[in-house]
């Protein structure tokens, strides 16, 4: 029963042991509750129950008024990095392309800027470096996710 | 002879909502109550969604954009001729505040469910608006409205802003919502700030007029709410303080306001109706104010429409603003008797956003949407489980609302809503908003206009809770491990195979 999580610092694998009814892991124990949820015992001895539910390969967990989100990885596939390159966070519409390829940028230096929802929002670099591509041009749709720019982060 | 009561004399209306979401299901909820018929338009990308199982009739329009469907004039007169409706409600946003589509409303024989066009164009420019305000003795913040909307009236506007003085805000004439709007704290960011402020502004409104206010740090958004009749009565149903506001964008709203006295209450209240009666104001209308630390109170703007937070107004003071709508636009007297506020209400704005990363909207399936119960609870939301949150619209969720005896037990009563609240598949500001009744001046009622950047000044994260997140990845695994994922619609995760057979089966066998 080994799982394996995304993470900010790198993939976790979780394994669980079972005992019983009961899943553990660092202290803590599940066993399933109605409606598909979880009763959790935490290892500080207090009790609560868990709603769970999968959407693509994201578990959504709340427990105690928190949200938490792990996205499982699949055994074997590997995580595509999209090293320098700056991703639409939201779907919308390029309003502005303030950079052309070959341009050197500071960080934090507007690069585009995008409507969604009837809002404005910046995108700008996070690192100074060099504009190595410039994907959608003003007017275009971008769909949540797809690279707008890519920088090659000065050395 | 028989009347129905509560309308006595009044007209029989079928009411077309020209809105969707949450509106729309308060407005068609109200109608319902009062007994008229009510018919719902909806675009093609709303099809199914909450508001249009509450209508009598659905009218489906064409098009794809909000242009082609909720602002669609024709095509919304059309509806409401096919149908055969008699008045039309235009609820909050998309044609609400537009005098023209009043106008052609009540030229087309319908009753307009709001202000006349010519106090919705009095006061929906918002330069047109301080002048009337002026010159009725109600107190503006000071500043200056600059003519024309050329490329050559950002030097104009760049000479006026040094004559007002700097912190500064620039305001479309035509705005609302925070948009078109931006602060400038320095002459050197007023040329990208006029230029970004009139983009936003032509594109919202189609008028990139701008003008300018002195910036008053350290104030509280205070608003009364107004109603007026066809009978000659004005009247204010008190303040509500909507100070807490993230890039002008209201989401905490309470009332009555933490620091109100009862003699302000009057004065701001009775500035309120001279307001609106020097518009000749019909229906239910909000005048805001600024109110600086010094106790003075400024004009800022009236809202000719029902509010978002108009249900925090309805907890303390017992009035069905909604219904009271209805009743004067059927051209009956007001059933509201004088002022009377008890206990204490707050509302939070539940939107689809990520408040841990610069609270940019998301989307997504509610896979879970479970609101808070119990009493003193009220949700208004337009989504139920099940739905897709689409960046097609207003990212705004849903409304919660609380009601207790006192402020403090109001609170109370929205951490523990809050806490209870489970919404998995989307992003949502929840755990921001819990955090927000946590924050000192929110619990001391010392909240400003500033109050969110002043606590979080490069942004919110949620506290970490090394524990909990364990916690959640042992769920995470456990619910893998047990296959919760294959659920089916009634939540059970192993179907109907365990315990005893429902005797609904049983009786379908019965009766095949």
């Amino acid at each position: 029963m080994q799982h394996v999580f995304a993470s900010n610092d790198g993939p976790i694998e979780v394994a669980l042991v079972k005992d019983g009814e009961a899943y553990t892991l660092e202290g803590h124990s599940v066993t399933k509750h109605s409606h598909g949820r979880l009763r959790l015992l935490l290892r500080n001895g207090r009790t609560c129950l868990a709603h769970v539910a999968k959407v693509d390969d994201t578990w959504w967990v709340h427990l105690n008024g928190r949200t938490f989100r792990w996205e499982r990885v699949e055994p074997g596939s590997s995580s595509a990095s999209d090293e320098g390159g700056l991703v639409a966070p939201m779907p919308g519409k390029v309003l502005e392309v303030h950079v052309n390829e070959g341009d050197v940028v500071e960080a934090g230096e507007p690069l585009m800027v995008l409507e969604a929802m009837k809002m404005e929002h910046r995108i700008v670099a996070s690192e100074a470096g060099k504009v190595t591509a410039v994907h959608f041009g003003v007017g275009e749709q971008v769909a949540q996710g797809a690279t707008l720019l890519e920088i090659e982060e000065a050395s | 002879m028989e009347t129905i009561e509560g309308r006595v004399g009044g007209l029989e209306i079928k009411v077309l909502v020209a809105n969707r979401g949450e509106i729309a299901c308060r407005i068609l909820r109200a109608c319902k109550e009062a007994g008229h018929p009510t018919v719902a338009i909806c675009a093609p990308n709303d099809d199914g969604s909450l508001f249009t199982e509450l209508a009598d009739e659905v009218v489906l329009l064409s098009g794809d954009s909000i242009a082609e469907t909720y602002l669609n004039q024709q095509q919304i007169l059309a509806a409401a001729s096919k149908t055969g409706a008699t008045a039309v409600h235009p609820g909050f946003g998309f044609l609400s505040e537009r005098a023209d589509f009043a106008t052609a409303v009540s030229e087309a024989g319908l009753v307009w469910i709001g202000p006349s066009a010519s106090a919705i164009e009095k006061m929906g420019d918002k330069m047109t608006a301080r002048q009337t305000m002026r010159a009725a003795g109600v107190p503006v913040i000071p500043g200056e409205e600059v003519d024309g909307d050329g490329e050559g009236a950002l030097a104009t506007l760049r000479q006026a802003a040094e004559r007002v003085g700097y912190p500064l805000l620039l305001k479309a004439s035509s705005g609302g919502g925070g948009k078109g709007m931006r602060a400038v704290h320095e002459p050197g960011e007023f040329d990208q700030a006029a230029a970004g402020a009139r983009r936003e502004a032509i594109a919202a409104f189609g008028d990139g007029r701008i003008y300018i206010e002195r910036l008053l740090s350290g104030s509280k958004h205070v608003e009364i709410q107004v109603l007026a009749d066809q009978h000659g009565r004005t009247i204010h149903l008190g303040e509500r303080e909507c100070s807490v506001q993230r890039r002008h964008q209201k989401v905490f709203e309470e009332a009555p306001g933490p620091t109100m006295t009862p003699e302000l209450r009057e004065a701001m209240g009775q500035a309120a109706v001279a307001a609106a009666q020097a518009v000749d104001y019909v229906g239910a209308g909000t005048v805001e104010f600024l109110l600086a630390p010094s106790g003075e109170f400024f004009f800022l703007e009236m809202n000719t429409r029902i509010q978002v937070e108009h249900p925090v107004t309805e907890l303390v003071t017992g009035v069905d603003i909604v219904r009271e709508q209805l009743r004067i636009a059927a051209g009956e007297p007001m059933s509201c008797g004088p002022l009377m506020i008890r206990g204490h209400a707050i509302e939070v704005r539940l939107y689809a956003e990520d408040a841990a990363n610069g609270f940019l909207p998301s989307i997504g399936p509610l896979a879970v949407f479970r609101p808070p119960e119990g009493p003193g609870i009220r949700l208004d939301t337009g989504v139920r489980e099940g739905d897709e949150v689409t960046p097609n619209y207003d990212p705004m969720l849903a409304k919660l609302i609380v009601w207790a005896p006192s402020r403090g037990e109001a609170l109370e009563k929205m951490r523990r809503a809050l806490d209870e609240f489970v919404v998995l598949g989307t992003t949502t500001n929840i755990e921001f908003l819990r955090d927000l009744c946590d924050a000192v001046p929110v619990v001391d009622g010392s909240t400003t206009t500033t109050t969110i950047d002043d606590l979080w000044p490069s942004g919110w994260n949620p506290p970490h809770d090394l524990m909990l997140e364990e916690a959640a990845l042992l769920a995470a695994a456990s619910a893998e491990t047990m296959g919760l994922h294959r659920r089916n619609a009634t939540g059970d995760s192993s179907g109907t195979a365990q315990g005893p057979p429902s005797p609904f089966t049983t009786l379908q066998r019965r009766y095949p």
